[in-house]
């Protein structure tokens, strides 16, 4: 047995890497900037070409502590014209750009020059100073209003890749320069750009593309530091800490969000479970051991009808007719406490006594689906069990028919509800997205939606992982208890 | 009782007089028996053809209209508008998506069932207009009537005075189309898979070193010319349209095949030296089997929206593909467990020995009789794949903003509670459709379990 354990967790190990990379191709292939969002949301400012120098370098500072300026994993599959050092790109366009750039005429050189030559000339234009002498004639706001114009189309040429539109933009930057004469001092940089631009074209080595080559980045990446963290400086690597990383949209350690908001989604999980396993086993029983009965037919086609229920549906209907001030007040729409809070050193009890109006509703929702599914799983497996022999034996004992249900054909039917157990936990972490969402209950599954719609993938990560192996754990004691009930079944 | 009897009486005629016994008949002879089952079959059906003609039973073009001595057929037409002349000599043009049809000054004009488009909206009647509440109407003259019975909007309006009723058709063509083909995608990979996974085991399918080898390898290069070279290529499709993308999607799956193909053509000759020559075996099963696993420890609706936020375009097709790659799990186990079964029967023996080739063993031997729990779960899998795509557009995740759906409508209810028809409607609509599929499937195990068949 111990040694069928074993064997069984050693197989855990691939499959949960399997799944944290899983987890990493969908944050690293997510739209939007993290760094970029956790930088601007705290101070406001977004426009294109306003951004300061503390912005950039409080953006660099975040990028090292989350180590997003790492490749993302120890090797990679490219072509032989791809640089090893296009991931220190930060902005996710520009690296498109250049991407694209690479893709059309494969010769990295020339690109790199390009790129150089844009890049110097973007940083000489916003350092610019108009010779005040030159801009006598102008109005204030119009040297502004054409600083900023060309600002914007130099940043604009960064992210561009389309021959068409480059061309037009460099039309539009040319004329420009030419017919303001205080900017002259800016030409002999666009010239450069301009004549880099037409000798990346000419030296095309576009079959470059075709011969792939597998780059190797050593363990300076962001997956290596994930897993074993970077020394204990910004993080301690989930491997020997349990070290989820950073939340791009709070900053704080992952761990603790999840340690703050596990509590609701495991107490409804829990209750759940206990409600459904309460109420089903008895209607389960009931049914099956009377076949064909009138409590049978309706309690088995009520049971198909909750089966089939969408749970925000029913959630809406709930809270439509239970929570809505014209129809009936019961019971409060969201949340799980009173909007101040708990009082003052309320105990454990009293504390459930104040939430139990906000309880009812979720639990529920919680509830019906896996009772519905309980239900209709005891009554097929007591069926089948009343036929058996032993029961025969049992009731040619002269046992009452109820001692012959309860006792012997219950305790032999329970096997297949075994495996719902197991998935308790798993069910807790990833919590119930859509109840959870309707009624604002502050667990798991309305944090991993926050955490989908802002991009803070390092929260999906832990979940998926959390998840992934909690299932396997699951998955693993339900053999186990299998085992125990059960002594035909053994592994060896 | 007699119908029953005569039923019988001709299955058991055609069984004694030698012609093929037809597994599918039976199938469907058992299954009739139950009634629920059948029935719900039948309302399937007319599901089916509601989505397929939604567009012109829900539409605020007209299919017919004569205007000015022209024949028109706006709700039929490909073109979007129609130029008319007029008597003073001028072109009047109509635009068929948006001409004011209700007050056209038309000589013969026939609308659509339900003269409303899902997505547009009926500013006279907007704020939630309750079914059974006054429904206003601006006549040809452009005063404000009582609202016409062939004009009214039976289930009443959402916030913007867009019809209930239309997007429920609207939705019911959504709702089907992704349930239907995300199955189709998903059966595709859980047949196959499972079907490999279960007839050759760990050790049944065997090879030389080199043509292993160089089949690995050549996986990784399939990938690099098919996928990784053209991925702008394909990222483009995306924006541009479905077909586009359906076209350069075919074209990467050639080139993939082709260099597959030739490296195994490249194994072959490998094979020649002594050392690639040796056997080996291919742990399909085990392979096949720890993706399964991967792919059922993740939780699937979370697994379904991270997937689909990081979607370039958001779209009812990507969500259709994301389904059905991330579901098909229960139907490969489902068969894997059946052809593991099969895999040691006579009859397969009976035609290994014949010398009939693996692909003809496993698609026309084993598979008919295998494919059965299949098609419970492919029924099951129809039902929660719709209940996915109406949780998904009910959260507003990975759905298109201006599409019209059952969820959508739902959740667009949910934020005026007194609209009780924006809840209860598409509700219904989902919960019904959920009830048939998943009565179609409890119908189709009964009917496939030979202990009931009395």
């Amino acid at each position: 047995m111990i040694q069928y354990i074993v064997k069984r967790i050693l197989i855990f190990i691939p499959t949960l890497l399997v799944i944290t990379l899983l987890g990493f191709v969908i944050s690293v292939n997510a739209p939007g900037d993290p760094v970029e969002r956790m930088v601007t949301s705290s101070q406001n400012s977004g426009e294109v070409g306003s951004q300061s120098k503390s912005q950039l370098e409080q953006k660099k500072f975040w990028r090292n502590k989350l180590g997003l300026d790492l490749p993302v994993f120890y090797f990679s599959l490219t072509s032989v014209s791809y640089p090893d050092t296009l991931y220190k790109i930060y902005d996710k366009s520009e690296k498109e750009a250049l991407a694209r750039f690479i893709h059309m005429y494969g010769n990295w050189k020339e690109i790199e020059m390009y790129s150089n030559s844009l890049n110097r000339f973007c940083i000489s234009q916003l350092e610019f100073v108009a010779d005040s002498n030159l801009i006598k004639q102008y109005d204030e706001n119009a040297v502004l209003e054409i600083l900023n114009q060309l600002r914007f189309d130099a940043l604009s040429l960064k992210t561009s890749f389309d021959p068409s539109v480059i061309k037009a933009k460099n039309k539009e930057i040319i004329g420009l320069l030419s017919s303001y004469s205080f900017l002259s001092p800016l030409k002999s940089n666009f010239e450069k750009v301009i004549q880099n631009y037409a000798l990346m074209q000419q030296n095309a080595s576009a079959w470059k593309n075709y011969i792939p080559r597998i780059a190797f980045y050593g363990f300076k990446n962001q997956y290596h530091r994930w897993l074993f963290g970077d020394g204990g400086e910004f993080s301690k690597g989930l491997l020997f800490h349990g070290d989820f990383g950073t939340s791009y949209v709070t900053r704080q350690p992952i761990s603790d969000v999840i340690y703050s908001k596990i509590g609701w989604s495991l107490f409804f999980s829990m209750l759940s479970v206990f409600l459904a396993y309460l109420i089903s086993i008895p209607i389960g029983v009931k049914s099956g051991a009377n076949r064909g009965s009138r409590f049978d037919k309706i309690s088995s086609l009520v049971l198909f009808l909750l089966y089939s229920m969408p749970s925000f549906w029913l959630a809406t209907l709930l809270i439509m007719t239970f929570a809505n001030t014209d129809v009936f007040a019961w019971f409060p729409a969201s949340g799980v406490k009173p909007a101040l809070g708990y009082p003052d050193g309320a105990s454990f009890l009293q504390m459930i006594k104040i939430s139990f109006p906000y309880i009812v509703l979720p639990a529920i929702c919680y509830t019906y689906s896996s009772f519905a599914f309980l239900s209709r799983t005891m009554r097929v497996s007591i069926i089948e069990s009343v036929n058996q022999d032993y029961i025969r034996t049992a009731r040619a004992k002269g046992l009452t028919e109820n001692k012959v249900i309860w006792k012997h054909s219950l305790r032999n039917a329970l096997l297949p509800i075994i495996t719902v157990f197991a998935n308790i936990f798993p069910a807790a972490i990833g919590g119930s997205v859509i109840i959870e969402t309707i009624f604002t209950i502050p667990g798991m599954g309305s944090e991993t939606v926050f955490a989908i719609q802002n991009n803070n993938y390092p929260m999906i990560i832990a979940v998926l992982t959390i998840t992934g192996f909690l299932t396997l754990l699951g998955y693993l004691i339900s053999d186990i208890l299998y085992a125990i009930v059960d002594p035909r079944i053994s592994y060896k | 009782m007699v119908d029953k009897k005569i039923e019988i009486s001709q299955v058991v005629e055609e069984l004694e007089s030698g012609k093929d016994f037809n597994f599918l008949k039976n199938l469907f002879f058992q299954f009739k028996k139950n009634k629920l089952a059948y029935y719900s079959y039948k309302f399937l059906i007319v599901l089916i053809i509601i989505a397929v003609v939604s567009p012109f039973i829900a539409t605020d073009q007209p299919l017919y209209c004569k205007y000015k001595g022209v024949n028109m057929f706006p709700a039929f037409s490909l073109s979007n508008s129609c130029e008319i002349k007029t008597e003073a000599g001028t072109i009047e043009l109509i635009q068929y998506d948006i001409a004011d049809w209700k007050r056209l000054e038309a000589s013969t004009i026939i609308f659509a069932p339900v003269a409303y488009s899902a997505n547009k909206s009926d500013y006279d009647n907007a704020d939630y207009v309750s079914p059974n509440g006054k429904q206003l109407f601006i006549d040809k003259a452009g005063k404000t009537v009582k609202m016409p019975l062939r004009f009214r909007h039976w289930l009443g309006t959402s916030k913007a005075g867009e019809d209930v009723l239309s997007g429920l058709i609207n939705g019911t063509r959504i709702s089907l189309s992704i349930g239907i083909l995300s199955m189709v995608i998903a059966s595709f990979l859980g047949i196959v898979l499972g079907a490999m996974a279960g007839y050759y085991g760990d050790r049944k399918l065997e090879t030389t070193r080199g043509i292993f080898w160089s089949m690995l390898f050549g996986l990784i290069l399939a990938y690099y010319y098919g996928f990784y070279v053209r991925s702008f290529s394909i990222s483009d499709a995306f924006s541009t349209s479905s077909l586009t993308v359906l076209f350069q999607l075919i074209v990467s799956l050639c080139i993939f095949c082709f260099v597959l193909v030739l490296f195994f053509q490249f194994g072959k000759l490998l094979g020649r030296m002594p050392f690639f020559n040796k056997r080996v075996f291919v742990p399909v099963d085990s392979i096949i089997s720890r993706l399964i696993e991967i792919l059922i420890s993740m939780p699937l609706l979370i697994l379904i929206i991270s997937i689909s936020a990081i979607a370039k375009e958001k779209s009812m097709i990507n969500l259709m593909v994301i389904i059905g790659l991330t579901t098909w799990t229960g139907i490969a186990r489902l068969t894997r467990a059946e052809f593991l079964r099969i895999s040691n029967l006579e009859y397969i023996q009976a035609a290994k020995s014949m010398g009939f080739n693996e692909f003809r063993i496993i698609f026309k031997h084993a598979l008919p009789n295998g494919i059965a729990p299949a098609m419970v779960a492919i029924a099951f899998g129809v039902a929660s794949a719709i209940l996915i795509e109406s949780a998904l557009s009910f959260l507003g995740i990975g759905v298109p903003a201006d599409t019209v759906t059952w969820g959508s409508l739902l959740s667009a209810g949910r934020e005026q509670f007194s609209a009780w028809w924006l809840v209860l409607f598409p509700g219904l609509a989902i919960f019904l459709t959920v009830t048939v599929y998943n009565l179609l499937g409890e119908g189709l195990r009964d009917a496939l379990d030979p202990k009931q068949n009395r």
